[in-house]
């Protein structure tokens, strides 16, 4: 009797359990969307144009402004992270970890836009409007241009990833493209980018048809495509929306997104940017890894050449330190991405490329004044030409500029002394060269 | 999860009240015996044994007295079956009353009784390789963990403390590092619960490991400890025992024993072996001084024309940081414990505090614990039992390594010539670095752990031989870390004081039946059969929510609540086991003995298509010196062969949901929700698997003064659970799949051997010794990590893990001062493809050697640990014998070693900063910067040492004395910790790995808190 029910119980728990155990071993997290289920409505759309943000974020809080800035003379070593040694000796490592960082953060950047690309037409949500669909397709094509433009000019010419990673196979087969067909590309984003975006009076902080034309007022510069750039350059500036503002360090002062900003990427208590502790010393918080040199010091120290862009720095001794990035109690300072002060210098340049110096002279000037420097005395095309690359490296000393200014004029041999080309391109990542057959690592690496 | 526990209970339920139903089957009284259980040599009276009529399940034990009684419905005559733990199993046939039994002490090992996967078999009939540790070889020790104590104490485990700080991680590993991305430490099962032993503390303490999850348990409730080593040890444990399994007995009472009441009690002070030494503030500036000048010529200046930083060197004062970092720290334990046992029940109880500092300030490690024990045996059938261990630890953290605002760090790095406090006596600060003296005032973080580990299971004998197990388990980890940075310290100074709130819950939940089967049969009972079949289902949910605030109106408020900015997080995850296995052992004449078993594993964690995992495996053992031809050798007294052979698994140290294709929320931007693609999904995500073959004897000769074990194994892991490095272009960094392979093979050897045993005087040697040899066999690519983005450590196939990869320093040139480098690839120049392994962080042996002297009441022992071939990198030196390169950091003395004129000859290049040519081999540009930027092996040192590791005497009181006072034992000993090492290592201490959060990155020693050199008194009281 005994036995029998022990057998009947036995069974019957054990019947149960087999029923349930398929059931039991399947758990999914709270916190995560399974893949194919990412975008399929409105509140998901929107929710991926946000992460894709998110992701330029990722790589212009910290790296991508570290890589223009301490490669070049107005930035150097102060800390104890050979990574950033490796950089300001202009001696990189294909593992260096801010280059590494860098190269991946754009790529994940890229396959976020593209999964939007891919996925929001097929949207099927009376919720989605068409013009709120046509905003996150062309801020994912702005996106997707601002991450080719960015790799392009740091890397070189890299493989063009236009379909989101769905399995590793989507991956064979892309070899490098030249950094004219990466241009390309970044130029056929841009145009959808600018047809699609929206544009208003107030908004800095995404993408708009301005940012999209001072990108492309930028990639024109880069490609020495001087009209055009001329002509994408002027049409942000007559945007009543832009000024330069004064004083100059009002755009870096809290609440931030003055009318200087093009584009700048907003940071929150919730959303941090701790990027001024790489700038800081450590008697005010920060590490100090990053230091402004003696030169640029000197420099900025001079009214008549930084005038009130002295501002950048503070501090006394050997303790001058950079405060571009100066939120140290609430670490919301922006990604400055594109300022109006730059499209004024593009334009200047392009106009005296094409030899028309009084104008190229003109909005030279605009940016000096705004600094309180006086009017700049170069007359010649070259002497325009050197007072503009001057303006640059003191106008956005802390700011992605410089190195990707020196190399693309070709002056980097000149004014920091790399003389080998071939370390005018960072090294493409070492595992990549590893894992990737399709990968061609660049010369001299 | 609640629905199957609800089955389970109900399942129990069934099986409860068939055993009430049984009970009340009443007997016929037919006989009645009275005895008593004796020592064969001493006559003393053996209570606790267990008296069982053979046939039958009627069992009895023996009161304290050793007296037993039986009134039975068996007739006499009978045979009587005698066991008692320590003692000869006896059978005696019994044809009236009273009886007078004697049992005989066992002298072998091999008779001992060991606690297996899921039961308990003689050690004589075991094929598989286990080590067997009694409980009062880790007990009074100053440290918090058992498992730290088993250093050196027996064969085929790797112990090593991460650092000196008491409470905090430690490294263990049976047999190699099976594994690459999955977890390597080995399962702790504690009176049959699987804990949790994943470090809980969540505070920022540089990259090592935080704690010891295993120190909550107080080392002296532990009766004895199991290593189970091999495939057919562990095969049982399926999927969670690929890399060793640690069985844990904690002290329960014995049946009719009168109670007993245990103080123990020491006090202990511990320094440092050795202290930090920098360069004075004028051997800082004439270093300076000569770098500058240096580098003026590698310029093609005239140095003549060089500004000197410090124009006359020797009257720079010297600050003196180091000294306070140390202090004589303090350690406090005291434990009162009760252990006992009624006809019916048995019962132990203790508690337990300890207090222990680090000596260097300010950490230090407190432990609440307490036990208790209980069994009851509801009839002659059921028996039920539970342990609770209740443990609270405080900790007050610090951190270190690679945390530049550490206290170490903070006093070994900034120039000794610069003042600690500013002119207006505020604390002054250098570089990245912050002042040690406000942190050691300032640090305020603490972590607070509750920890529960309990079990209840009830026993059935369903028939003689047939038992039923059901165990109900829970460990539950709740861990508690506020921290607060206030504006004293550079971590609060920007944000005007910063607070962390957290609380880590981790519960590990386990149910298991078991229904063994223990029988012999046949005539002279020369058929063993020893087998069982079970399942268990084993949930782990952890949880964590994390609260954080800055901008606090005054240093005295420390609530998140009160903070002028606040933010929170919260984290879930859940995974599941469902296994099912069995086991069956089958000796024939004692003599031969094959085995196997079988596992299944179902996880949560694993693709929808690949979640099953199933493992088998087999062993044989000859016992030949049972064997006639042995016999008449005359010369074993016990000799056994054995080898086995299985698959074992691993799923541990993945992500919860790793096979899954996720797109993660949290991306926000805007304060707007944003979601992004972060892992892509595998749904043949399976098992990682270990093949184990070993072979191994146990014999002992000279009437068993001689004991030796060896083993050799040789185990194959294939299926790592590796993410494997996937182009950047895809959006993702890696891809968890089943790739690359891994091997350990090795030889352990133990020997114990009882040198002199007179009445008066004993002594005795345990010596044990493990060799293991690790290799990568298959690999995607080569996998670089390790000191903070350095890459110094490497995974490359062919090689072991733990390697170091540097540029080989070949030689100083004695006529430029210039480093030269080992060129690997011949390109006359020097790049990142001349970095090589120069080296690897894995012992090639470990051991120990133990010697005990007793002579009367005193006690006499000696503890050396040993080991072999590993080497350490040494990041202090790595930072601090610059060159010049680090304007904020002082100098080693071992930087004015370098090379100053033409002729010298030394290992430290020439001092300089200049930096053109990075790729000139014997450029001045890599001797500390450059392409090399100092990743030169000349900063690799071998970290081989032997050390005394203990030495203690001790003494216990005699008998008619304690009678007198009311006391049955008294001890009262002293013993030194750490007294002598030897050792080339130039750092302060060989054992050390400061980047444990990691396992792939052991052997460094960057500004680590060293082992203590410790001083203790104790006693140990029994009333």
């Amino acid at each position: 009797m005994n036995k029998l029910y022990i057998r009947n119980a036995v069974l019957l728990a054990f019947i149960l359990l087999s029923a349930s155990c398929k059931k039991y071993l399947e758990e999914v997290p709270d916190n995560s969307l399974p893949t194919e289920s990412s975008i399929t409505d409105a509140s998901t759309a929107r929710a991926a144009i946000i992460g894709a943000f998110d992701r330029v974020q990722g790589y212009y809080a910290s790296n991508y402004p570290t890589l223009g800035t301490i490669t070049t003379d107005n930035v150097i070593f102060n800390g104890t992270l050979s990574e950033y040694l490796q950089l300001d000796q202009n001696a990189i490592p294909t593992d260096n970890v801010i280059t590494v960082a860098a190269y991946q953060n754009i790529y994940r950047t890229i396959n976020s836009a593209n999964s939007v690309i891919a996925a929001v037409p097929g949207v099927a949500d009376p919720l989605l409007t068409t013009a709120e669909r046509n905003k996150i397709l062309g801020e994912a094509y702005f996106i997707r241009a601002l991450s080719y433009f960015d790799l392009g000019r740091g890397w070189g010419g890299v493989q063009l990833q236009l379909k989101p990673t769905t399995d590793l196979n989507v991956l064979k087969g892309i070899k490098r493209s030249t950094l004219d067909q990466t241009y390309d590309q970044v130029l056929a984003d841009l145009i959808q980018a600018e047809q699609l975006l929206p544009e208003d009076a107030t908004v800095r902080n995404r993408a708009q048809k301005s940012a999209a034309r001072a990108l492309r007022a930028r990639l024109h510069l880069y490609r020495k495509q001087w009209a055009d750039a001329e002509t994408y350059a002027g049409q942000v500036i007559s945007n009543t929306k832009y000024t330069l503002v004064k004083p100059y360090k009002s755009f870096f002062t809290a609440p931030f997104q003055t009318s200087e900003s093009v584009l700048e990427l907003a940071y929150s208590a919730n959303d941090r940017n701790t990027y001024w502790n790489l700038w800081y010393p450590s008697s005010a918080g920060g590490q100090f890894t990053l230091k402004p040199s003696d030169a640029l010091v000197a420099k900025l120290n001079n009214p008549a050449i930084g005038g009130s862009r002295n501002t950048l720095i503070a501090g006394s001794g050997t303790t001058v330190y950079g405060v571009l990035y100066n939120t140290t109690a609430t670490s919301v300072d922006p990604s400055y991405l594109i300022r109006i002060a730059e499209l004024y210098l593009i334009r200047a340049e392009a106009r005296a490329q094409q030899n028309k110096l009084t104008e190229a002279a003109a909005d030279l000037n605009a940016v000096r004044a705004r600094a309180d420097v006086p009017a700049s005395t170069a007359t010649t095309q070259s002497g325009l030409l050197q007072a503009i690359e001057d303006e640059n490296g003191i106008e956005f000393a802390f700011e992605a500029h410089r190195w990707f200014d020196l190399v693309r004029t070709e002056r980097a041999g000149a004014v920091l002394g790399i003389t080998n080309r071939n370390y005018w391109l960072f090294p493409i990542p070492y595992s990549d060269v590893q894992s990737d057959p399709d990968v061609v690592q660049n010369p001299g690496y | 999860m609640n629905h199957l526990y609800k089955k389970g209970i109900y399942l129990f339920l069934c099986v409860f009240w068939s055993a009430i139903t049984f009970a009340q089957v009443n007997p016929t009284i037919k006989s009645t015996l009275n005895g008593t259980v004796q020592d064969l040599t001493t006559n003393q009276p053996l209570p606790g044994a267990v008296v069982r009529i053979k046939g039958t399940t009627h069992s009895v034990s023996t009161d304290s007295e050793g007296k037993f009684s039986f009134r039975t419905g068996q007739s006499f005559p009978y045979v009587l079956i005698i066991s008692f733990i320590g003692y000869e199993q006896k059978e005696l046939t019994v044809n009236g009353s009273p009886v007078t039994i004697r049992l005989q002490e066992t002298l072998n090992q091999l008779n001992d009784v060991v606690v297996t996967g899921y039961s308990t078999q003689e050690r004589k009939y075991i094929a598989g390789s286990i080590s067997s540790i009694s409980g009062s070889t880790v007990q009074n020790q100053p440290s918090g963990g058992f498992n730290q104590l088993l250093q050196g104490k027996t064969t085929g485990v790797q112990v090593t403390s991460n650092s000196g700080v008491p409470g905090g991680g430690i490294t263990f590993r049976v047999r190699g590092n099976n594994s690459i991305n999955a977890s390597v430490d080995p399962l702790y099962i504690i009176d049959g619960v699987f804990v949790n032993n994943s470090d809980p503390i969540t505070a920022g303490l540089g990259n090592q490991a935080a704690s010891n999850p295993l120190s909550d348990l107080n080392p002296s409730d532990i009766e004895d400890i199991q290593i189970l080593k091999d495939a057919n040890a562990t095969a049982i444990y399926g999927s969670l025992g690929a890399n060793g399994v640690i069985i844990v007995t904690t002290k329960r009472g014995t049946r009719n024993t009168k109670a007993n009441i245990n103080l123990n009690t020491f006090q202990g002070w511990s320094t440092a072996v050795d202290k930090f030494k920098v360069a004075s503030g004028p051997e800082v500036a004439l270093l300076t001084n000569e770098s500058r000048i240096n580098t003026a010529k590698d310029n093609g200046l005239d140095p003549s024309t060089v500004v000197l930083p410090f124009p006359d060197p020797s009257s720079q004062p010297t600050y003196d940081r180091i000294s306070g970092l140390f202090r004589t720290a303090r350690t406090e334990n005291y434990e009162l414990s009760t252990q006992g046992g009624t006809d019916k029940s048995t019962y132990y109880i203790s508690l337990g505090y300890l207090n222990q500092e680090s000596i260097v300030k300010p950490s230090d490690y407190t432990r609440y614990s307490g036990r208790l024990n209980y069994d009851n045996y509801l009839t002659d059938k059921l028996k039920i039992g539970t342990s609770i261990n209740f443990t609270r630890s405080d900790r007050n953290l610090s951190g270190s390594d690679n945390n530049p605002t550490g206290v170490i760090n903070s006093a070994l790095f900034p120039r000794s010539y610069l003042p600690i406090y500013n002119a207006d006596g505020t604390y002054a600060r250098y570089g990245s670095f912050d002042n040690h003296l406000a942190l050691i005032e300032n640090l305020d973080s603490k972590a607070t752990g509750w920890r529960t580990i309990g079990n209840i299971f009830g026993e059935y004998n369903i028939l003689p031989g047939l038992k039923l197990r059901s165990s109900w388990s829970l460990d539950n980890t709740s861990e508690y870390d506020n921290s607060y940075s206030n504006t004293l310290i550079s971590a609060g100074i920007a944000s005007n004081g910063s607070a962390s709130s957290s609380e880590v819950k981790t519960q590990v939940l386990t149910n298991e039946q078991v229904l063994s089967f223990v029988k012999s049969l046949g005539a002279n009972k020369k058929h063993n059969i020893n087998a069982l079949i079970g399942n268990t289902i084993n949930t782990v949910l952890n949880q964590s929510t994390t609260a954080t605030g800055t901008g606090f109106a005054a240093n005295s408020l420390k609530s998140v609540s009160v903070a002028a900015t606040r933010s929170g997080s919260a984290s879930r995850a859940e995974t599941k086991l469902l296994s099912f296995f069995s086991k069956a052992s089958y000796t024939y004449d004692g003599k031969y003995t094959i085995d196997g078993s079988i596992r299944a594993d179902g996880s949560s964690k694993f693709g929808t298509n690949k979640r099953w995992g199933y493992f088998p495996s087999g062993g044989v053992a000859w016992r030949l010196s049972q064997e006639d031809f042995i016999k008449d050798l005359n010369f074993f007294n016990e000799l056994k062969l054995r080898a086995s052979l299985g698959l074992s698994g691993n799923q541990n140290g993945i992500g919860a949901y790793a096979a899954q294709g996720l797109w993660s929320s949290g991306a926000n931007y805007l304060e707007q929700p944003g979601i992004a693609p972060t892992q892509l999904i595998n749904p043949d995500l399976t098992w990682e698997t270990t093949r184990q073959f070993n072979v191994g004897t146990d014999f002992s000769i000279l009437k068993n003064r001689l004991s030796i074990t060896a083993d050799y194994y040789n185990k194959y892991t294939y299926d790592l659970l590796l993410n494997v490095p996937v182009p950047y272009r895809s959006g993702f960094a890696s891809y968890l799949q089943n790739y690359g392979a891994v091997r350990n093979k090795g030889f352990e050897l133990g020997i114990n051997s009882t040198n002199i045993e007179t009445d008066a005087f004993q002594w005795t040697t345990n010596f044990n010794i493990s060799f293991n040899k690790n290799k990568i066999e298959k690999l995607a690519s080569d996998i670089s990590l390790g000191a903070s983005g350095r890459n110094i450590s490497i995974l490359r196939q062919g090689y072991s893990v733990n390697s170091f990869q540097l540029y080989k320093q070949l030689y100083v040139d004695p006529q430029t001062g210039n480093a030269v480098y080992d060129d690997v690839n011949k390109d006359g120049i020097i790049t990142s493809a001349d970095r090589q392994i120069v080296g690897n962080a894995l012992p090639k042996y470990t051991g120990g050697l133990t010697n005990n002297f007793t002579y009367k009441g005193f006690d006499f022992s000696f503890f050396f640990y040993f080991q072999q071939g590993n080497k350490i990198m040494n990041m202090n030196d790595f930072f601090m014998v610059h060159g010049g390169t680090q304007a904020n950091i002082g100098f080693l003395p071992r930087q004015l070693e370098r090379w100053q004129n033409p002729g010298d000859v030394t290992d430290i290049p020439r001092l300089t900063t200049y930096s053109a040519n990075p790729t000139q081999n014997g450029g001045a540009a890599n001797n500390y910067g450059g392409n090399v930027a100092s990743l030169s092996s000349r900063y690799l040192e071998d970290g081989s040492f032997i050390r005394l590791k203990a030495l203690t005497l001790s003494y216990s009181l005699p008998k008619d004395v304690l009678g007198r006072i009311g006391v049955s034992k008294l001890r009262i000993y002293v013993q030194g910790t750490n007294l002598l090492t030897f050792t080339k290592y130039g750092g302060l201490d060989p054992e050390v790995s400061s980047q444990s959060n990691n396992q792939n990155t052991v052997g460094y020693d960057w500004a680590t808190v060293p082992q203590p050199k410790t001083i203790q008194v104790g006693a140990n009281v029994t009333f």
